[in-house]
């Protein structure tokens, strides 16, 4: 792309750079000045220390770094043979409708989604009623409420992502790959192990980054499922915002969840660029 | 006085990074002149600053006596014909014929007449309705061009219009072009890499090299005088050998090569003890079975079948390996015999050689 | 081969993990029951005349739609520019442009909404619906720029110059030839940013108040109180519309052009 002539079209960056600048990156800004500075002049950084010291705020922040972890654990673990399923099918069309069926939860209502864990995972819910009628327990087993029912929400959330990630980066390996390497005496397995996963590990560096950071950063499941019983860092987020207005901790908390996300990406980026090596 | 006129022209991409260099050309009213050269040597980028769709940093372009330099691309009426054709898929053939009409305001009637008009001048009657995606590519292409010339620009542009075509719609398209060109005598500049398409088509072609033109001339000129080895080398001849100039003559200069002595043609001034290439092309050598004058000593290394002639690969010791082409009537000669490779002086050029 | 055999179960797993919760949900919502069961008990469309009659399901409904079709269109509107300019040139801060652009995709939608909520509500300076829709736009924006940039980048350049060299302005360009062959790209774009902003909880979340709040905002109040199968009713519909409008989305332009 050369000179052309006039610069002018630049100028029709401006109104949505207007729009950005002002209302979005100034607010966040304000957020971040208000969580150094605090409110009652304690010294800055000071609300960050609270935020380590205080037992609650501390259990909710590790604890959403340790579901995510499992989360993504988790999600590559079924994902990664979902998605060789549906790359090593052939007829075009079923192909194209489990595709579908994959995107399709990403396209409907988190709330919709969730809700349905509270129709299996209730206390007179699938799961319980099926686990007492076969007598495997006496009483309903309370569920809800728990770091598993979060885990299940946020895994069912969020596995999509991950079989797309690993889906296209397998399909953007050339069928001839596999094949040249079993006529050079590859078996099955090796194949896989020295050719299709090295290839495929962009996808998993991707898929891994968007679950684990949308893991940390979801407020529905973890609000439905969890509850205060299980707090997680953006539900406290929530509480301390809009229902105790300690605006301190909530700009604090707001920070920390963007500061995590943002070293969880450059983190992944990293793993990727030294894999490669 | 020339019609198209390029002065001292040179066009970058960034700053102070020329790819075309100090270009001057001169192009006459209705000729048609191409641009020819490898790729990356500027000619595209030469067509595109005429067309206006890159500025001119030094130099000026001036057209039927007026300065173009500073005049946008939409109000120079300069038509021009992609490689890739560019054609608007989402109109007909009709509509994209139309287009440049309907933004010069003409009324109905008079587009639908020139529109029928030029699409019978390219042989697309009946194609109006048809979308560019139904058409093939020899069709698009007439398209192209239908739509570029109905509006009757001072100058006509066209960038490798046919090297997405097939070899043999190729050259009917040459025919073709040259036809239209001849009816309507719009001044056409053209660019390509093909020279046997350069030549056949043009009045004079520019040999571009490296953001510089090497030569302008006829084809003809081109062809059995070039001027420059680059230009030699495009058109056909091939490098012989290299040796050193000892004696200068009214129109041939003797050469050692080797132990040997060959006289050559020179195209630029000789001096003794110079360094000098040189080439001639593989139809013009002749394979002798003893030592004649002006020829080398080889061996044939392979004999391939081309159809009307055999092409031999003559190995030539401390030369390397030389293209001959002799008929097939008189290529009797197999692989492995020892043989001598003979040149008519006057089809052996000596440019200087360059360090 | 059992490996083979094995990825396939996994598929089925993994395919009975996403679904089955909509299957439940669809199956729950005509259960007679007045709390939430499955397998369903009976079989009523009671709860789905009562969710469509509610008032503050309509109201919600009808809030979360204009948002969605005026945060799409905002979005569009400035979106298509910007679009328009990172694909086809290059300047000095482009680096800068495609990062702001895109950064309501890296901020998490919590931190956003919270700024939101602090600048514009607790100052006072713009109402709950202005924000809302300050909100949405900026959240959807990114997915505008980024349909459109790659339908114009699909369409060459030299059908532009094509157009300039018959003598358009680049504004007739535009209007004329780069807009026609963009439709599906915008059409498209709209679609998913429409259902983008009509799902969204977290910038909803902080910046709803008393008389104006989004449907899923809520549903999830209502499923604090009430265990019915209410919600599971409402959830289907809204699961149908979704479904209709992935369908005519896949068409459009096929799955892979969605990530």
């Amino acid at each position: 792309m050369a000179r052309v002539y006039g610069k002018k079209y630049v100028l029709l960056l401006l109104p949505t750079l207007v729009f950005l600048g002002i209302f979005f990156l100034v607010p966040l800004l304000m957020v971040v000045i208000d969580s150094i500075y605090g409110s009652e002049g304690e010294g800055i950084f000071f609300n960050y220390f609270v935020f380590f010291k205080d037992h609650v705020s501390r259990t909710a922040y590790l604890r959403s770094i340790r579901i995510g972890l499992w989360v993504t654990g988790l999600s590559i673990i079924i994902s990664y043979p979902t998605a060789l399923a549906i790359a090593s099918i052939n007829n075009r069309t079923l192909k194209t409708v489990f595709m579908t069926l994959m995107v399709l939860p990403l396209m409907t209502n988190p709330v919709a989604r969730t809700f349905a864990w509270l129709a299996v995972l209730g206390r007179y819910g699938l799961l319980n009623n099926f686990l007492l009628s076969t007598r495997i327990i006496e009483e309903p087993v309370r569920m809800l409420y728990t770091e598993g029912a979060v885990l299940i929400g946020l895994l069912q959330l969020f596995m999509p992502m991950m079989i797309l990630s690993i889906s296209s980066a397998l399909e953007n390996i050339p069928e001839d790959l596999s094949l040249a390497a079993r006529s050079l005496g590859a078996s099955g397995f090796q194949t896989f192990v020295r050719v299709t996963f090295p290839l495929s590990v962009e996808g998993l560096i991707t898929g891994g980054t968007l679950v684990f950071t949308g893991s940390i950063t979801a407020y529905v499941t973890p609000a439905i499922l969890g509850g205060s019983r299980v707090l997680m860092l953006s539900t406290l987020l929530y509480q301390k915002a809009a229902v105790v207005l300690d605006w301190d901790m909530a700009t604090t908390i707001a920070v920390m969840m963007f500061l995590t996300t943002l070293l969880i990406n450059t983190g992944f980026r990293l793993i990727g660029k030294v894999g490669r090596r | 006085m020339a019609f198209l006129k390029l002065e001292n022209v040179s066009v970058g991409y960034h700053k102070n990074e020329f790819v075309v260099k100090d270009l001057t050309l001169n192009v006459g009213r209705g000729e048609f002149v191409s641009l020819l050269g490898p790729s990356g040597c500027g000619k595209t980028t030469t067509l595109r600053a005429i067309a206006g769709f890159l500025r001119v940093q030094k130099g000026r372009i001036i057209i039927n006596g007026k300065v173009y330099n500073n005049i946008p691309p939409n109000r120079r009426n300069i038509g021009f014909v992609f490689q890739n054709y560019a054609l608007f898929p989402h109109l007909n053939v009709f509509e994209n014929v139309a287009f440049g009409l309907k933004i010069r305001r003409f009324p109905k009637d008079v587009i639908k007449k020139k529109v029928s008009e030029v699409l019978e001048f390219v042989g697309l009657k009946g194609f109006e309705e048809r979308l560019p995606s139904q058409l093939s590519g020899g069709q698009q292409q007439r398209v192209a061009i239908a739509r570029a010339i109905v509006v009757k620009p001072d100058l006509l542009l066209m960038d490798e219009p046919l090297s997405n075509l097939d070899a043999k719609l190729r050259i009917e398209m040459r025919a073709e072009l040259r036809r239209m060109q001849k009816e309507l005598g719009i001044t056409t500049v053209y660019v390509t890499h093909d020279q046997a398409e350069a030549l056949s088509l043009s009045d004079r072609v520019a040999v571009m090299n490296r953001g510089r033109i090497e030569q302008f001339d006829t084809p003809e000129n081109l062809f059995l005088n070039p001027k420059t080895l680059f230009v030699a080398r495009f058109v056909g001849f091939q490098d012989f050998v290299e040796g050193e100039v000892v004696d200068v003559g009214v129109n041939l200069i003797t050469v050692r090569v080797g132990d040997t002595t060959l006289r050559a043609r020179s195209m630029n001034r000789s001096s003794l003890g110079m360094k000098v290439i040189l080439v001639a092309r593989p139809k013009n050598f002749e394979i002798l079975e003893s030592r004649g004058a002006n020829s080398l000593k080889g061996e044939i290394v392979s004999r391939i079948f081309q159809g009307d002639n055999i092409l031999y690969v003559v190995k030539v010791p401390n030369v390397g390996y030389l293209k001959v082409e002799i008929p097939v009537e008189n290529a009797k000669w197999q692989e492995r015999e020892a043989v001598f490779l003979k040149v008519d002086p006057e089809n052996c050029l000596a440019f200087p050689k360059e360090e | 081969m059992s490996g083979k055999i094995f990825v396939y179960i996994m598929l089925a797993i993994a395919i009975l993990f996403l679904i089955g919760p909509f299957i439940i949900i669809f199956a729950a919502s005509f259960s007679e029951s007045e709390v939430l069961s499955f397998p369903p008990k009976g079989f009523t469309l009671h709860w789905f005349k009562k969710v469509i009659t509610m008032p503050m399901f309509i109201r919600s409904f009808e809030t979360s739609l204009w948002l969605a079709v005026l945060a799409s269109l905002l979005a569009l509107l400035l979106g298509i520019p910007v679009a328009y300019v990172l694909a086809r040139f290059d300047f000095p801060g482009k680096r800068f442009v495609e990062i702001l652009t895109t950064l309501p995709v890296i901020i998490p939608q919590m931190v956003a909404g919270l700024a939101l909520l602090r600048i514009f509500i607790i100052m006072g300076i713009f109402s709950i619906r202005t924000t809302l829709l300050i909100g949405h736009t900026a959240i959807v924006l990114p997915f505008a720029v980024r349909i459109i940039s790659s339908s114009i980048l699909n369409l060459p350049h030299s059908i532009e110059e094509a157009a300039i060299s018959l003598g358009a302005s680049r504004f007739r360009v535009f209007v004329n030839v780069v807009l026609p062959n963009i439709t599906v790209g915008i059409i498209s774009a709209f679609i998913l940013t429409f259902i983008t902003s009509f799902n969204n909880v977290p910038i909803s979340l902080f910046l709803t108040g008393p008389g104006i709040s989004t449907l899923p905002i809520v549903m999830m109040t209502y499923m604090e109180y009430y265990y019915d199968p209410s919600i599971a009713a409402l959830a289907t519909l809204l699961i149908l519309i979704t479904l209709g409008v992935v369908l005519v989305m896949q068409k459009l332009l096929g799955v892979s052009k969605m990530i």
